[in-house]
């Protein structure tokens, strides 16, 4: 698989998009969570790797997609406020004794 | 009854007992009730949804609490409890398609779409963060989401937890909890990618600034 990994015959630069219409970048696009999250084995690892680096569009995709996880993973929540809390547990209480 | 051994446990609708006699109750209120508004948050987008949704997810276990066999940790039987509970209020609120996502729809068509359309050069997560308007982006694209993705998305990514415990809380093979992870993940990529972002973005910055 490794020489099929070079999809831009006569070229290094490729045209932004058509890469990605090529089977090689699919191919790495739909691993990439699993790249990110370590769960490949280290010779998936070297393929992507190894395409990454001939693949400029496939690397700014997968620091975008990193970017995105990155701002899930940090997005802060509001909390209940004392009040709010209190007046929840009344509220769940109240329907439990009900039913 | 068949789905009964991957379910969380039943939730009796018969007599309960009366709040008084239930001391764990007061415990596991006060121990979970900030995680699980947190999560509750994440998945309705808004204070008042949520709080309707924790209130449903602590009566549920209230009145499930004698079943809970204690084989999983009590979060992990909340989080189920939640989870079901969020996707019984909202079948009943509006029949809400639920759409598959395909992968071939993240494939990026043009130059702009490959990056992110949004300001982080430089910018720790946090500090990028701070700005209101990328935090509006972001949970809208989250919002945006079907219910599914969304859910495994909250649970993965924003909660922390692992693919085998989403898996048991969902009731779903870790494999399918990954996939739904990555389809999630792109959709929100895609959405933070979108052309118009940046010009939207830079206006209401503009606009605030002012």
């Amino acid at each position: 698989m490794a020489d099929r990994v070079r999809t831009y015959p006569g070229t290094r630069k490729p045209t932004p998009h058509q890469g990605h219409r090529k089977r090689n970048c699919v191919k790495v696009l739909e691993r990439l969570s699993a790249y990110l999250d370590d769960e490949l084995s280290g010779e998936i690892c070297q393929e992507i790797r190894a395409h990454l680096g001939d693949c400029p569009n496939c690397e700014i995709f997968l620091d975008s997609l990193r970017q995105t996880v990155r701002l899930c993973q940090h997005r802060p929540s509001p909390s209940l406020s004392e009040k709010d809390r209190a007046a929840l547990r009344r509220e769940i209480l109240k329907a439990a004794a009900t039913v | 009854m068949a789905s009964r051994k991957k379910s969380p446990p039943a939730l009796p609708d018969g007599p309960g007992s009366s709040p008084a006699t239930s001391p764990p109750f007061d415990q596991l209120y006060r121990d979970h009730v900030d995680v699980m508004y947190r999560f509750a948050y994440r998945l309705c987008g808004e204070a008042e949804a949520a709080k309707d949704l924790v209130q449903e997810t602590f009566l549920n276990a209230y009145r499930a609490y004698d079943r809970f066999r204690g084989d999983a940790r009590v979060s992990t039987w909340l989080y189920a409890i939640a989870s079901h509970a969020c996707q019984r209020m909202r079948r009943k609120r509006k029949g809400e398609p639920e759409r598959e996502l395909s992968l071939t729809e993240f494939v990026p068509t043009s130059e702009g779409e490959f990056a992110l359309q949004i300001p982080m050069e430089g910018l720790s997560p946090q500090q990028a963060l701070e700005n209101k308007e990328l935090r509006e982006i972001l949970d809208r694209a989250i919002a945006k989401l079907p219910r599914k993705y969304r859910m495994v998305l909250v649970l993965r990514d924003m909660e922390g937890l692992s693919a085998k415990e989403v898996g048991n809380i969902l009731g779903l093979s870790e494999r399918a909890i990954k996939s739904r992870l990555h389809r999630a993940r792109l959709f929100v990529r895609k959405e933070l990618s979108g052309k118009g972002l940046a010009e939207e973005f830079h206006r209401d910055v503009a606009t605030v600034d002012r």
